[in-house]
């Protein structure tokens, strides 16, 4: 994709389209697919609900082309695993889109436990004119058959149907915190806490393990693996991120287990800084790679990071998404804030990068220009089709009009789950169980 | 800075204190230590904990252990705030000092042992140096202890017999009663015996692996039975026992270790704490191997200030007699409540 240098300030320029209130259930995974056309969101009770893209009309130019709800499906139950005693967690953990290759779409949709491969196609017509049975579907008396016709496909209302064309379970003893489509469109890893396996998008009863930190002595166990990703133009090439801080890129060519690293991340620990929490704040939560391969980000508890791939020891870039609560890490801990995963993710350019934070806020920073703004997704703060209004956080005593202090800060509202648009500036954002779309108004 | 429904509490600190000299660092690293072990004990009562969060926990446990021990001065007493289980949580810190590997019947003072903190590191025993030990000089201090098997061990007994302790001390809850519910339960005394064992290292297997810790716990059951009594021959000890439960064991476990997705017999007996010296079968006895870390019993009185006391002088083979006798003892008051 070539990189294009986006012009556009951020700032006042998001109006809020539209607010989908699932109210069912807490949103855990948003995605959209290659095209943009189609926004996935999975949420605690194991659905998925896939909203699709208005065609924009030339007669109303205003609606931009909105998001409705294309197809909702219940991709996991809950399940028991009899032999351990204990009940599998249907939530949606992540749902990855794979590339359209006809009219119908897929994805991957993943619980704990078991992968699922879901076709989404639609249906418009069906056919009519049996010979042998009625257009209600009954049979007809044989004997009363004169003459013989060709059955017509007749338009039909629009039939959205879901089905699970692949299962890929048991081949995890961990919870599955990843999945990560490969550009060969062939293959796909998932990921738990030790383990990488490897699946052909093919073949269900057998995956490849290429990673597994797993110790021998359990005893000596102290990271685990966060989050993996394949590289987006390198079918050989994948990243996973641990929970000590360090990401390992890692190149199936050179050996079936991947467990020796080709490059090893990690920034040296800053002993100003140092505290008890040291090691929890630098556990990484989610890694992405940009569009154009050439760079990694990361996100840790109070930081996104930015690195160049042919740099090791330290990141490009880092930006403090809420460093107000370096001082409070210890009440973060006992309310066990301090171990929430949020995402981070990239816009299609690569120029500007989005993460969550608390009380309901999200943060962008541009790179090129070193920007960033703070904003709020929340219903009473936005009205339809207003300007989002930049939020501020203050850190010293005095505080100024709009400002909200630190203590006031709701540790109950995370924004865990952002979504960017491939191409165009429209962003998803899950709050808790609300979904907020996002678009950049042209002028 | 609350969550929402929760009273605000004053918030014990501000800022993070980085320096040691500080008193207030003292306080922080107090706190830090008990919510951290708080915290992982309730995370291993659930059903299926988080791997990460248990990880990261365990890591911090250790890491304010550690810096515990390399500062310059250290108060050892922790001041957890509820009474109920000062006393518990006491002997847990005291306990968690001397042996690496710690179990606790006791649901609001349990250290639970095994991966977490593989607390080899924590040797608080070692005379208090400035300079931060490294995992080398631990090891070397600790002696004849460097095996994993031996700690564990002694370590479940220790937590079995400070829980019982706690519970005579009359400020605990009601959980140390989970070790002496099977006796009441049981009309035998022999049985009681076993059976108490058996219940006391519940909390054993607490681990990384959760299909294996019933089967953990079984199996280091049937050496706990041989090993604190010291004077009996494993002959003896099994024509007063039910065998029947060790062999409806084994089989589960060989079945485990037939294959399939679910822990293969390898992974179980990796995970197994490595106390068996014979090769030909996984759960064979070592006993003069476990008897030389029983743990003196007077070691586990009141929490008092003689800690450096607590050293490798007590696990020597030349306790052994008035361990057995002290543990004969103990047995008995046990039978009686």
């Amino acid at each position: 994709m070539e990189e294009e240098s986006d012009t556009r300030k951020i700032n006042n320029s998001f109006l809020r389209e539209h607010n989908y209130a699932t109210e069912a259930d807490i949103i855990s995974t948003v995605e959209f697919n290659s095209s943009g056309e189609l926004l996935a969101t999975g949420d605690k009770g194991g659905r998925v609900v896939v909203f699709q893209r208005e065609q924009e009309s030339k007669s109303q130019p205003q609606r931009r082309g909105e998001y409705n709800v294309y197809s909702t499906f219940q991709s996991h139950e809950p399940e028991f695993d009899y032999l351990k005693s204990l009940e599998i967690e249907e939530k949606i953990n992540k749902i990855k889109w794979l590339p359209q290759q006809n009219a119908a779409y897929f994805l991957l949709s993943t619980n704990d436990k078991t992968v699922k491969l879901w076709k989404i196609s639609e249906r418009d017509k069906r056919p009519e004119g049996y010979n042998l049975k009625d257009d209600d579907g009954r049979i007809r008396d044989p004997s009363t058959i004169t003459s013989l016709r060709v059955p017509v496909l007749q338009p039909m209302d629009l039939m959205v149907e879901a089905t699970a064309r692949r299962v890929f379970s048991n081949a995890h003893m961990y919870h599955i915190n990843s999945i990560s489509v490969n550009s060969d469109y062939q293959t796909y890893i998932s990921t738990d806490d030790l383990r990488v396996n490897l699946w052909n998008l093919e073949i269900t009863d057998r995956s490849f393990n290429i990673v597994d930190i797993k110790p021998a002595n359990m005893e000596e166990l102290t990271e685990v693996i966060t989050s993996a990703e394949f590289h987006p133009q390198q079918c050989h090439t994948f990243a996973y991120s641990s929970s000590k801080g360090s990401i390992r890129l890692c190149d199936m060519r050179e050996a079936a287990l991947c467990d020796k690293h080709c490059k090893y991340f990690e920034e040296p620990e800053d002993p100003s800084t140092r505290s008890f929490f040291s090691e929890i704040i630098s556990s990484i939560s989610d890694v992405k790679f940009s569009h154009n391969g050439r760079y990694l980000m990361t996100r840790d508890y109070l930081t996104v990071k930015v690195w160049d791939l042919q740099m090791e020891n330290k990141p490009l870039e880092t930006y403090q998404v809420h460093d107000y609560l370096r001082g409070k890490l210890c009440s973060l801990y006992e309310n066990d804030c301090i171990f929430d995963k949020f995402e981070c993710v990239w816009n299609g350019s690569d120029s500007v990068i989005m993460t969550g934070s608390y009380n309901n806020f999200f943060r962008m920073f541009d790179r090129n220009t070193k920007r960033d703004v703070t904003l709020e997704a929340s219903r009473e703060n936005s009205k339809p089709r207003a300007i989002l209004k930049p939020r501020k956080v203050c850190v010293s005593g005095k505080r100024r009009k709009d400002e909200i202090s630190v203590d006031s800060l709701d540790f109950s509202k995370k924004i865990l789950h952002t979504t960017w648009h491939p191409h165009e500036n429209i962003i998803a954002v899950a709050a808790t169980n609300n979904l907020y779309i996002f678009q950049d108004k042209v002028n | 800075m609350i969550m929402k429904g929760q009273k605000r509490k004053h918030p014990p600190e501000e800022v993070e204190i980085s320096d040691r000299s500080s008193p207030m660092w003292e306080s922080q690293r107090q706190l830090v230590f008990s919510v951290s072990l708080n915290k992982y004990h309730h995370g291993q009562e659930l059903p299926e904990p988080s791997l990460r969060r248990s990880v990261l926990i365990a890591n911090t446990l250790r890491q304010v252990s550690l810096e515990a021990f390399a500062a310059p001065s250290v108060d050892i007493e922790v001041s957890p705030p509820p009474c109920s289980s000062s006393s518990a949580l006491h002997k847990s810190v005291v306990t968690a000092k001397q042996h690496p590997a710690e179990t606790f019947s006791n649901s609001h003072s349990a250290l639970v042992s095994c991966p977490t903190v593989t607390l080899n590191d924590l040797s608080y025993c070692v005379p208090a140096s400035n300079a931060p030990l490294s995992l080398k000089d631990e090891d070397e201090d600790w002696g004849s202890l460097s095996k994993d098997s031996d700690f564990s061990l002694s370590a479940a007994i220790s937590s079995i017999l400070t829980a019982l302790d706690s519970t005579i001390d009359s400020c605990s809850q009601a959980a140390p009663r989970t070790p002496l519910r099977s006796l009441e339960n049981l009309s035998a005394p022999s049985d009681g015996g076993v059976a108490w064992v058996k219940q006391g290292l519940r909390g054993y297997g607490g681990g990384w692996e959760q299909q294996e810790e019933g089967r953990e716990w079984e199996s280091s059951t049937e050496l706990m039975r041989c090993s604190y009594l010291s004077e009996l021959t494993v002959e003896d000890l099994f024509q007063d026992i039910d065998t029947s439960l060790l062999e409806r064991d084994m089989e589960v476990l060989g079945l485990i270790g037939s294959g399939g997705e679910c822990p293969t017999g390898d992974d179980l007996l990796r995970y197994l704490p490595p106390f068996s010296s014979s090769p030909s079968h996984p759960f064979s006895l070592s006993l003069n191997q476990n008897l030389k870390c029983l743990p003196s019993l007077s070691s586990f009185g009141p929490l008092s200030s003689s800690l450096p006391s607590l050293s490798s002088p007590h696990f020597s083979s030349q306790n052994h007699v008035r361990e057995g006798l002290d543990l004969e003892h103990l047995m008995e008051i046990l039978v009686e409540s």
